[in-house]
């Protein structure tokens, strides 16, 4: 075991996954989106008609090489395993949830470090709410939730998500037509296939190396003082910071930020939802590509809740625009405080936690 | 010897950290390190030798060796 060595490799990860991030923005990606779990599982619900918001619309290889590139590693590395089977529908429901969350603020935890960096200063409403959301979650986990065991799966409950992600690149790049495509809005903008799916790959190996998680970097400094991961999410800040000051892409202030809006409740409320979900999960949007990629079937059905959450969020007007937050996004941020916090109570105060 | 116990919930950790400080051994609460495992859970590092019988909450228990870990128990 070595500590020092670990910690520069965190930090060396999180430097190219943040230079990687300014890169993609460079090379087409929306601003302060070089990577954004969520708007880019929202563009592939869009780009598979699961939704008709036509500005979102694209199947952002990025995604597809995050749970590829980490498959990849954890294979090389030994590390697959095809395991599942814990509370699944729960995790649909929470990763549901998240996503409404996120697209309250307009981003995943990801893209919040991105916005930061970027200097649009609303996400630091969204940083504030994103840790009293994990901090909600610590206070369960201290209390004893869980949602039980995993348990050891046939390959193939491991090997289907990967696998139609496999498909849907190859319908991506052979026959596109079967798919929708923006051609206006955040969903028309993206970098060359080949680039998204080569920094999709490198990051996703990279995450699933120093196990990368923007929720476990709070969690586990919470809990102990533990500063490896949080280090990870600095790191990523510095890089995309410095590379958007060389590019010219960090515009500080509040006002005209791309892809954002200025109203800071909600922005804040949005991340709480985000962050007390991602820790009830086990870890953030990423991570959830990450650990899908290394054979979780719980994490490939927490992905699919995300994808529906997005589905719906755009379907029933809960998703926000530059404009501000939608009064039925309001309401479904609340109802989703609520369902989030009685999952918590459903498995923290139960009777086999007494003994 | 020093033994690192890898658990399916952060609550099973804790439960184990209390039962070990009951019996009176040195155990510590902490990410489970990356070189032992690929997820990112909380372990219990203490001082003692493999409980019997081994919690239902408990994924594996090794033993921190200069060359690393040695399996001692592990679940199905």
């Amino acid at each position: 075991m070595n500590e020092k060595k670990e910690m520069r490799l965190t930090v060396a990860a999180g430097l190219l996954i943040g230079a990687a991030a300014v890169a993609l923005v460079l090379f087409g990606n929306p601003a302060n989106m070089g990577f954004c779990i969520a708007c880019f599982l929202r563009d592939m619900a869009g780009s598979l008609g699961l939704h008709s918001a036509a500005a979102v619309q694209y199947m952002r290889p990025e995604i597809i090489g995050l749970v590829l590139g980490s498959m990849i590693l954890a294979l090389v590395r030994h590390e697959w395993a095809p395991k599942g089977g814990s509370a699944p529908m729960t995790r649909f429901v929470l990763g549901f949830f998240v996503m409404i969350g996120c697209l309250m603020f307009l981003g995943c935890p990801f893209r919040m470090i991105l916005r930061l960096a970027g200097g649009d200063g609303n996400a630091l409403f969204g940083l504030a709410g994103f840790v009293a959301g994990i901090l909600c979650g610590v206070f369960f986990l201290n209390r004893g939730y869980t949602l039980r065991r995993t348990y050891r799966l046939p390959t193939t409950e491991g090997a289907a998500l990967p696998t139609i992600l496999i498909a849907f690149l190859v319908i991506l790049a052979a026959v596109p037509s079967l798919l929708r495509f923006s051609t206006e809005g955040p969903g028309s903008k993206h970098a060359p296939l080949l680039i998204s799916l080569a920094a999709g790959l490198l990051v996703g190996a990279l995450a699933q190396r120093t196990r990368l998680c923007m929720v476990g970097g709070i969690r586990d400094f919470v809990l102990f003082r533990e500063k490896r991961l949080l280090i990870a999410f600095v790191a990523i800040f510095a890089a995309a910071f410095v590379g958007n000051l060389i590019t010219g892409n960090f515009n500080p202030g509040f006002a005209g930020q791309p892809i954002a809006h200025t109203d800071g409740l909600w922005n804040a409320l949005g991340m709480m939802l985000a962050g007390f979900g991602c820790v009830l999960l086990g870890g953030c949007p990423l991570r959830q590509l990450v650990l899908a990629g290394e054979g979780s079937a719980d994490s490939a059905v927490t992905v699919l809740g995300l994808m529906a959450g997005a589905a719906c969020a755009h379907n029933f007007g809960l998703a926000s625009s530059g404009e501000g937050p939608t009064a039925a996004g309001r309401v479904a941020v609340v109802i989703g405080l609520v369902a989030v916090t009685l999952i918590a109570c459903f498995n923290t105060f139960r009777k086999d936690n007494a003994k | 010897m020093t033994c690192i116990a890898t658990f399916y919930s952060h609550f099973g950790a804790i439960r184990f950290r209390k039962q070990c400080e009951e019996q009176g051994l040195a155990a510590r609460a902490m990410p489970v390190p990356r070189d032992l495992s690929s997820s990112c859970g909380t372990c219990v590092r203490f001082e003692g030798t493999c409980p019997d019988p081994v919690p239902e909450e408990v994924e594996q228990v090794v033993e921190v060796i200069p060359e690393g870990y040695r399996t001692l128990w592990h679940a199905e």
